[in-house]
């Protein structure tokens, strides 16, 4: 068989050189196309939901202090090992955190952590300009954290009703979730809203769908 | 007092030309930006009109680096070299009507001398800086260069047939002013040969294989740094402006256009070079660059032969008509 790799020319194209013409007509109407550049400093880049950007603590409105309950539950499925707990045993048996503190030059960003939390105590914020120049500034204790959620809140304009996507993993069932997890999520994020990889996962439409059918699927 | 007034006329000259190089550096970038649907540079001022300031103070002030292993004298000569004869070059292109520093008779053959020494400074830099790359570099350059003056000088001679002269003014003179009197239409195979050539004379894309920055660091200029990479930067786009300036003497009709211009008579002249420069950018912005043996293929076997052919067909025009 015969391959013919380029498109045959007569020899007025050859002449002509008709490829090179091509090649300069789009260069020249890209000339006076749009730029799609985004001017970073002075423009941001739209955030998305799911962001995986600065660590925080979400404040407890009811109490004013971090919702942790020192678990450890983050500390170990942390890959990367950067998440730093200690706590001693309160009166009535509770655990009460004497440090909570991130790595933050160690963390990889997977957002386990976040998903893993069964209460929602730890979140990842859409802050993602928090460079600086020495260490310690990017070590982060408990205050710290608290103060990024309070600094976050404060300049995207969210309230308390504010869900993160990862406290809700795609294709959980409200029914699975820990009971401090069961929050008002957009529509988009149940399970009807969701697909995992190509293949939409259409619960069962005769039956409601039960939680250990869930399990096997 | 004449001597004082060919000198003031000389640094005006040189301001301009050094002025220009700083901003086509601009428009470069801009232009290609544009392409690639980026914006180039926009932080130093407005839309980053003050860039070239900027990157001429930064490369005034940085470190001046000479590889231990160079031959030294050579290395401090070789950018110098390139440079000066870009410069000298100048002397002899006719802006207008009587604005050249040196009207002398042998223009067009000055200026093929100067351009060839300036690619005596790129081998002696490629050989001084005692890297392989800048070896490989100077080589590669001086085959081109070789290669592609010939078809260069080869292509004006029928302008000189018609023009009977080597004065670059006397050139744009024999044109006359009409649009359609220029040497544009009846040395049209003259100035494709002429296009492709300027573009490898001036290592520019397609040809750039001297630099090739992807197989050659930078090739002839990779151990330069500071003020002495910054000559060797200016020195390429003098001779860009310089080839565009005879491209437009000898094919375009220089400083003639369609009316005059009062006060300003090199408006046209200077219009011509400016659209020759977009097309070099343009050039680069869309072309690979070729692979070294087309580029010798090219020039051997196609641009000498075309150009030896209009030689003749010239010869035969002008032996018919008289």
């Amino acid at each position: 068989m015969k391959v013919q790799y380029k498109a045959k020319r007569n020899l007025l194209q050859t002449i002509l050189q008709v490829e090179i013409l091509q090649g300069l007509a789009l260069t020249l109407r890209k000339l006076f196309s749009r730029p799609i550049t985004r001017q970073y400093p002075d423009e941001k880049p739209p955030m998305y939901a799911g962001f995986r950007g600065q660590h925080a603590l979400v404040r407890d409105p009811l109490t004013n202090a971090s919702k942790c309950i020192g678990c450890m539950r983050c500390a170990t499925v942390c890959p990367s090992r950067c998440i730093h707990i200690k706590t001693h045993p309160g009166d009535s048996g509770q655990r009460l955190i004497d440090q909570y503190a991130i790595d933050v030059l160690r963390c990889v960003f997977c957002g386990y952590c976040v998903e893993v939390c069964p209460v929602g105590a730890i979140t990842m914020t859409e802050v993602f300009e928090y460079a600086s120049y020495d260490r310690e500034a990017i070590y982060f204790d408990q205050e710290i954290l608290l103060a990024n959620w309070d600094r976050f809140l404060e300049q995207t304009g969210y309230d308390d009703t504010y869900v993160n996507p990862f406290w809700r993993p795609r294709g959980t069932l409200e029914s699975r979730l820990a009971a401090a997890m069961r929050r008002d999520v957009p529509a988009d994020w149940t399970i009807e809203g969701q697909f995992v990889g190509t293949k939409v996962r259409q619960p069962p439409a005769s039956k409601p769908i039960t939680d250990t059918e869930a399990a096997h699927a | 007092m004449q001597i004082l007034i060919l000198l003031l006329q000389i640094a005006m000259v040189m301001a301009i030309v050094l002025l220009h190089v700083a901003y086509l550096t601009y428009f470069e970038r801009k232009i290609i930006g544009h392409m690639q649907v980026r914006m180039g540079p926009m932080r130093v001022g407005w839309h980053g009109l003050l860039q070239p300031i900027a990157d001429g103070i930064k490369s005034f002030f940085k470190e001046d680096i000479i590889p231990q292993q160079a031959d030294k004298p050579l290395f401090l000569a070789a950018p110098i070299i390139c440079l000066v004869t870009m410069l000298a070059a100048l002397a002899v292109l006719p802006f207008a009507e009587g604005w050249v520093l040196a009207d002398i008779n042998i223009g067009l053959l000055f200026i093929f001398a100067m351009s060839s020494l300036a690619s005596y400074g790129i081998i002696l830099a490629g050989w001084a800086s005692n890297s392989k790359y800048t070896f490989l570099g100077g080589m590669r350059s001086m085959a081109q260069v070789i290669s592609y003056e010939i078809p260069m000088g080869l292509s004006l001679v029928g302008v000189m047939m018609l023009s009977g002269s080597l004065n670059l003014s006397e050139i744009v003179a024999a044109q006359g002013t009409s649009i359609f009197s220029i040497y544009l239409f009846p040395q049209i195979i003259g100035f494709f040969v002429f296009f492709i050539a300027m573009l490898a004379e001036t290592n520019r894309v397609p040809f750039d294989l001297p630099e090739a920055e992807t197989e050659l660091v930078s090739g002839y200029i990779t151990e330069y740094s500071g003020m002495r990479y910054a000559m060797f930067f200016m020195a390429e786009y003098i001779g860009m402006m310089i080839l565009a300036s005879i491209g437009t003497v000898c094919f375009l009709g220089g400083w003639n256009g369609p009316f005059v211009i009062p006060f300003f008579p090199p408006f046209w002249f200077i219009l011509k070079v400016y659209g020759f420069l977009f097309v070099f950018i343009w050039i680069r912005a869309t072309l690979p660059r070729y692979r070294y043996d087309q580029l010798m293929a090219i020039g051997w076997k196609l641009l000498i032969p075309l150009a030896l052919l209009n030689i003749f067909l010239t010869g035969l025009f002008k032996a018919l008509v008289h």
